[in-house]
């Protein structure tokens, strides 16, 4: 592959040009590149500097988005040889915004997020149930839960949610992280979430932060 | 002065006497207040079906609400949400308050026509054509904006309505949705036009949005605004800060903590409130408010103890 400059994959993901990261992913996959070197050494570190832009105030949504678009188009090249190849998500996260409130926006952005980043993304929705919760975690198995909230009169489902995992004999599998306007450090110490980010990039962070701690 | 009359008076800036003007965007808490179902929880799937004179029953059951809360809660002005939202609907509430309060209190109603954040699941797609069709995203908001300007001049045409406001979100509590550069180009040029229309019509122009807004304020007030609303300290927006740089430019409006009437303690609730009359009082142009409203799940008791210092306190001399 005497022209072939990966690079270029890294930053069709961090402009967000969707076109060219599919292009630079056909040329690598032509030239028998190994598609999960793609996917950990340029894909997910670029959507990482993505978050770090977004963190930074240097990046806002849209911009975000566009990047996961170009992520997602790579995807969608390399996706058919992962298949054989028994590669593992970094993590299987159920995403859900709680009982009461039906605020997607934050939900949704940390679910584009955590994909970025490698993680399968199980969305059960909004206004969800403690016990749609817990079925959801019966049935998907998730390392992590990611519960978001917008309105200060929806944070106790966040409660009711972690109660409601614990009387199933459930909690002890999952790590919880909570995020939302009106949530904060203190409010997930007190409720016992497992770890709290005021935002859809650090959301990955934690993330990452409390499989490692599982590990 | 009427209520309406000092209202207008802290639009414009200028000084009166006795207590600060107050409203809310919307009181939801009308079934605890009294007894009924607030106008934008109803449900009318068979409004069009119905006899005239049984949509008149609603309609001034609805304006009723409207005016118990105003004077129940010393509003000086009138937020109405028509159910069904439509323009003849829209003025008969206005001559129903009209008949029933006289010019006793500013209405008002939405009138923004600008993109906001979208939900969850237009977000994409939103993202998608600002990225692919910026063009067609800017078709989409003259669109906007001229319909909403011919919808103005029939409420214009017609009299009874005061002012308009602007209630597209535009921010997270970490910052604005779009970038300051996006704002400017898809946004700010469609607030304009559509503030100085309003303004051009008789109309007095309140624009709301929650979130930080400090990374787009400048471009907000650049757009002429007689109000900005909301001012957020969720979202870390400091009303002495707006006040210092634009308290000359035009009236700030809100700045109580809704999260502390959520949770917070009777001293956590009069400590924000003094906050925003101690900084949005001085030299006038202020109008006593939450940050957002008084939403679903807000205790009511919270609300009374934040209009106790209101009235304790919030008085010019």
């Amino acid at each position: 592959m005497p022209d072939l400059d990966l690079d270029q994959l890294y930053f069709a993901i961090v402009d967000g040009n969707a076109k060219a990261a599919a292009a630079v992913t056909q040329e690598a996959v032509a030239a028998d590149v190994d598609p999960q070197l793609l996917l950990t050494d340029y894909m997910i570190p670029a959507m990482d500097e993505v978050g770090a832009k977004f963190e930074a105030n240097e990046c806002f949504v849209p911009e975000l988005l566009i990047s996961a678009r170009a992520m997602k188009a790579s995807m969608e090249v390399i996706r058919p040889l992962l298949l054989g190849k028994a590669v593992e998500p970094a993590g299987r996260v159920v995403v859900a915004t709680v009982q009461g409130d039906l605020h997607d926006i934050g939900k949704n952005l940390v679910a584009t997020m955590l994909e970025g980043g490698g993680f399968q993304i199980v969305d059960i929705g909004t206004d969800v149930s403690p016990d749609k919760l817990a079925d959801a975690v019966a049935t998907h198995q998730p390392q992590l839960i990611a519960l978001s909230a917008l309105l200060t009169t929806t944070l106790p489902s966040m409660k009711r949610m972690i109660d409601r995992l614990a009387a199933d004999g459930l909690r002890g599998g999952v790590k919880v992280m909570i995020g939302g306007a009106p949530v904060t450090q203190d409010f997930a110490d007190e409720i016992g979430a497992d770890g709290y980010s005021d935002n859809a990039a650090g959301a990955v962070n934690l993330a990452r932060q409390l499989m490692a701690a599982a590990a | 002065m009427q209520p309406r009359e000092r209202f207008i008076a802290a639009l414009e800036r200028r000084p009166i006497t006795g207590l600060v003007p107050h409203f809310e965007l919307v009181f939801f808490l009308t079934m605890e207040a009294f007894g009924k179902v607030h106008p934008s929880h109803r449900y009318y799937s068979q409004w069009g079906q119905m006899e005239e004179q049984e949509r008149e029953l609603h309609r001034h059951d609805m304006a009723d609400i409207y005016i118990a809360t105003a004077e129940r809660y010393g509003h000086s002005a009138i937020f109405i949400h028509p159910n069904p939202d439509e323009v003849d609907e829209t003025i008969r509430t206005i001559d129903i308050i009209r008949e029933k309060t006289g010019d006793r209190y500013f209405i008002m109603r939405h009138g923004d026509a600008t993109f906001s954040i979208p939900d969850g699941t237009q977000m994409f797609g939103f993202a998608e054509r600002l990225a692919d069709d910026p063009d067609g995203l800017k078709r989409e908001a003259q669109q906007m904006v001229d319909a909403a300007i011919r919808r103005a001049e029939r409420y214009a045409k017609h009299g009874g309505l005061d002012g308009f406001a602007l209630c597209a979100d535009y921010c997270f509590n970490t910052g604005p949705f779009l970038s300051p550069r996006h704002f400017a180009e898809f946004i700010t040029p469609y607030l304009a036009q559509i503030t100085k229309a309003y303004r051009e019509l008789g109309f007095y122009v309140i624009k709301h949005t929650d979130g930080n807004i400090m990374p787009i304020i400048d471009q907000l007030v650049s757009t002429g605004p007689h109000a900005l609303h909301s001012l957020d300290p969720q979202a870390n927006v400091d009303i002495a800060e707006v006040k210092r740089r634009y308290g000359d430019q035009l009236c700030l409006i809100g700045n109580v903590n809704c999260a502390m009437l959520d949770t917070g303690t009777p001293e956590d609730i009069a400590e924000s409130v003094r906050y925003a009359l101690r900084s949005g009082m001085p030299g006038g142009g202020y109008i006593f408010s939450t940050s957002n409203c008084i939403y679903t799940g807000m205790p009511l008791a919270s609300y009374e103890v934040m209009l106790d210092v209101w009235r304790r306190e919030g008085v010019y001399a």
